[in-house]
């Protein structure tokens, strides 16, 4: 498929993988946003040695394909061509779900720490709210994420 | 299935009935129930990438996926899939690899 998008959205984009990359390998298993990423298996606390089985067996698949995704989505910036003032890249299948990955990552990272709530009302934020930026991102991800999956079920 | 077209020759041989012996008695006890796979609500995922994700993972038509993910939405949660502990356990894994909040549990 092929994305369109703004040079700005572009710097946005490429600074993802990096941002992520820290919080993927963060070994800070009480970190609700790496709780977000990586969660239980199990809910019921006395099947706590079955969770442990499977996180052991998991874990690394899970994480070595975030990172392959962070990998596929750089590369394919990087590919980046101008068109009328914006850049187009064309994404394979698998680079195009590896964006999805990393966009949805992002969101649930950002939404985690922001502990944004499912009637969070876009329109009314506060520009001198020190988190302002963080929403305005946190919106633009969504609408990101939104197009794409919007495009794939067509 | 379709219905197929083949037309039988008349050389075919006849199946003889199966001889059907008592049936088994089966002691059903918790270990046989399936362990199953539940996604929670959170207020991040899309309603509609919940609903792409349920189709691609388990091939579920549209409307079937809608149906689960309305019910996450709304009640909170929805069993999405059931089976042996290790289909749970990858059904979990690939949940979580795009992203949604699921768990397994066995029913008792």
């Amino acid at each position: 498929m092929q994305a369109t998008i703004d040079p700005a959205e572009v710097e946005l984009l490429r600074a993802l993988p990096g941002e992520l990359r820290g919080l993927y390998e963060a070994d800070d298993p009480g970190d609700p946003v790496h709780e977000r990423l990586f969660p239980r298996a199990y809910l019921d606390p006395t099947q706590e040695e079955a969770e442990a089985e499977w996180q052991q067996l998991v874990h690394p698949e899970l994480l070595r394909e975030r990172l392959e995704a962070l990998e596929l989505i750089g590369s394919s910036l990087e590919r980046g061509e101008p068109h009328r003032g914006r850049v187009r890249v064309e994404l394979s299948e698998d680079e195009t779900q590896a964006w999805m990955g990393v966009l949805n990552d992002a969101r649930l990272a950002l939404g985690t720490r922001l502990g944004v709530t499912e009637d969070m009302d876009y329109t009314v934020l506060d520009p001198d709210d020190p988190q302002a930026a963080s929403y305005a991102a946190y919106i633009w991800l969504t609408e990101l994420q939104g197009d794409l999956v919007g495009t794939l079920l067509g | 299935m379709s219905e197929g077209s083949v037309t039988r020759g008349s050389a075919a041989p006849v199946e003889a009935p199966v001889e059907v012996g008592e049936p088994e008695v089966v002691d059903v006890t918790a270990t046989d129930k399936p362990w199953i796979v539940i996604v929670w609500n959170d207020p991040v995922n899309l309603i509609v990438y919940v609903c792409y994700v349920l189709q691609k993972l388990f091939g579920y038509g549209r409307n079937k996926a809608m149906r689960l993910t309305m019910q996450v939405h709304h009640e909170g949660k929805a069993v999405v899939s059931s089976g042996t502990r290790e289909k749970a356990e990858s059904d979990v894994a690939r949940l979580h690899a795009h992203g949604l909040w699921a768990t397994m549990e066995h029913p008792s």
